[in-house]
């Protein structure tokens, strides 16, 4: 059995992608379209496998017989020479193997017009961010990520005080009582995203949340035909305790929000327990445009199902400096010349 | 021709007048014409005198009479102050207190700086404290208190805003001369550093503001990812402990006295030089 997968236009044989646009599978030379259907009639014989494959040293694209150049943790990508996609079957395998998928929605194109506009709004942002050679950089790319189920009971306690205040004479005589409060509850959460990749920034990664799960269906590796992917080197334990850190803020902002009409609340003690965690591995789109700037690498990330958009930008100090002394400048000449016509 | 035989005349008769009043007490700077002072007073106050000359650059002179040969305590305090000779510097800067005993009013006359320094604010400030010993018949008080009013005021130096406003005509000449033409104000406006300060606020401010770039924005809340209905509050508690009461002063505002004005009130002299001053009874 073949460890890289080509998926191939049935009627002229060339490399297939899936159009993030029309939602089909399309043929860039003979312009068919095919659905999950028609692509795949027999689809017994595309099952990922359940047990782990080994891990060989190197990939050949299916197409030209070249090495595939792969990170340990891609497993979809293009043949650098013949721009196949190509797809490594076994890092989609055994425990690899993803559950759900939230196809690509958003196309290349507007993923770069989102970058375009929100680098055009960062003034002090080095000018090479703004080239349009890096601009094409923007790549779509399959994010590994654990999608959490979980049940929380929680309690919360603390002291609250009711202030009341009325004048007598020259005093002000100011009235505190004093309430302990305690509140316990149940809550259910589904499908909490935890990006399941070191090399993404888990900020960034959180802030082009929320996914909308409507459109989550089955894994298929045909949807990672045109795209990058990445599989998880986060443990789903490790995943696991993100997500918990996310969940108790979540859960204490919930109970505090029923103490109510008190002046002041402060929480002195609180517990949460975690039942019935569940994980689903599942791959997420995003666009993603790594820049380097003075050894640092920065990134830009577009949620590639709802054109969200996060980034960190560097700063360009001399742009600063010039900017602030144009400022100072113009201020200057206005405040002397436009300014004498008044005193 | 006949003026100039005028003035001659008058510097005669009061060079007489001062010399049959040879008897009087008098120094440099004071004329006691009536002895109200001791010779120790009057050896303490010409001490005084001399040091705030020296101090200030201002001259100081404190005449006690009843007999204002028919002069208006102003013109009498005028012109005995221009006809003998005091004044420093080429403005004439100088003061003189004059003590008419003949209606009880005492004047103070402002020549030069003087004039600048003493506004017709601190003037009657001044007559209010002189006026008061004079009243109990305290006159070496008096003076001291006078003497110490302009070594105080002197040190202040002039008053922000002042201007001089001559009382014949109605002008007035600031101390601070304003700009006039649109190149002195502009070199005006490049000397004040209220220019580079707004100019250094505003572009520390935009460039602030844009450099203050946030990487998204956080869509995502605590209710994001709840099942919609699977919240029940099990356990509500709320149980009341104790109560405290404080009381706290409220405390009123005062208001503080505000100062007057800047204006020195000047009039012209019968030796043409301009004089300031102010003066009251007693």
């Amino acid at each position: 059995m073949s460890t890289v997968k080509q998926y191939k236009c049935p009627s002229c044989s060339a490399g297939l992608k899936f159009n993030p646009t029309v939602q089909v599978w399309k043929c860039e030379y003979c312009f068919n379209e095919y659905d999950l259907e028609e692509l795949e009639p027999n689809r017994a014989a595309e099952e990922l496998p359940e047990e782990d494959i080994a891990e060989l040293d190197s990939y050949r694209c299916s197409n030209c017989g070249a090495d595939l150049l792969a990170d340990d943790t891609t497993s979809a990508t293009f043949c650098l020479y013949c721009k196949s996609p190509s797809i490594i079957k076994t890092r989609f395998s055994g425990r690899f193997k993803p559950k759900y998928v939230i196809p690509f929605k958003l196309s290349k194109e507007t993923a770069k017009e989102l970058y375009r506009s929100w680098i055009k709004k960062r003034r002090f942002a080095p000018t090479a961010f703004k080239q349009q050679e890096e601009i094409d950089k923007v790549t779509g790319l399959y994010a590994p990520y654990w999608l959490f189920d979980c049940k929380v009971n929680a309690m919360i306690a603390g002291e609250a005080t009711r202030v009341s205040s009325y004048r007598q004479g020259d005093y002000r005589v100011i009235h505190t009582k004093y309430y302990s409060v305690e509140r316990s509850g149940e809550m259910k959460y589904n499908m909490i995203p935890v990006d399941g990749s070191i090399k993404l920034n888990d900020q960034l990664m959180q802030l082009i949340e929320p996914y909308d799960y409507k459109d989550i269906t089955d894994f298929s590796m045909k949807y990672m035909s045109g795209f990058m992917a990445e599989r998880y080197d986060v443990e789903s334990t490790d995943a696991a305790n993100a997500m918990k850190k996310r969940v108790e803020r979540y859960v204490e902002e919930r109970l505090r929000a029923t103490i109510n009409g008190y002046n002041t609340t402060r929480i002195t003690s609180k517990s949460v327990n975690f039942n019935e965690v569940v994980d689903n591995y599942a791959m997420l789109p995003v666009y993603i445009l790594v820049n380097k700037y003075k050894g640092n690498s920065h990134t830009f990330i577009v949620n590639g199902q709802t054109g969200k958009v996060s980034g960190d930008t560097p700063i360009d100090r001399k742009k600063q400096v010039l900017f602030a002394l144009g400022i100072f400048a113009a201020t200057w000449i206005v405040a002397v010349f436009g300014g004498a016509f008044f005193v | 021709m006949y003026k100039r035989i005028a003035v001659v005349i008058l510097i005669v008769l009061i060079s007489f007048t001062i010399s049959s009043l040879a008897h009087a007490q008098e120094t440099d700077n004071i004329y006691d014409y009536l002895d109200y002072l001791s010779s120790d007073n009057i050896l303490s106050l010409q001490g005084e005198i001399d040091r705030l000359k020296s101090k200030h650059g201002l001259d100081i002179a404190i005449v006690i009479t009843d007999n204002t040969e028919g002069k208006s305590s102003r013109d009498y305090a005028d012109d005995f102050y221009d006809y003998n000779g005091f004044g420093l510097d080429d403005q004439y800067s100088g003061l003189l207190l004059l003590i008419n005993m003949d209606i009880r009013e005492i004047w103070i006359s402002t020549t030069g700086m003087a004039i600048r320094i003493f506004t017709d604010y601190r003037i009657d400030r001044t007559l209010d404290r002189v006026a008061s010993y004079l009243s109990d018949g305290d006159y070496y008080m008096a003076c001291s208190i006078f003497l110490s009013s302009v070594d105080a005021y002197a040190q202040e130096g002039v008053p922000k805003g002042q201007y001089n406003y001559d009382t014949e005509t109605g002008q007035k000449d600031y101390y601070d001369k304003r700009p006039v033409t649109y190149t002195e104000k502009a070199v005006a406006m490049m000397k004040s550093p209220k220019v580079y300060i707004v100019a250094a606020a505003l572009a520390l401010f935009t460039t602030l503001m844009l450099s203050k770039s946030s990487k998204g924005k956080q869509t995502t809340n605590k209710l994001t990812y709840e099942q919609n209905g699977s919240f029940t509050l099990r356990n509500q508690r709320d149980q009341f402990i104790r109560q405290s009461t404080s009381q706290v002063m409220i405390s009123s505002s005062s208001s503080s006295r505000g100062g007057g004005g800047g204006r020195s009130s000047t009039h012209r002299g019968s030796s043409g030089r301009s004089h300031g001053g102010g003066g009251r009874r007693f």
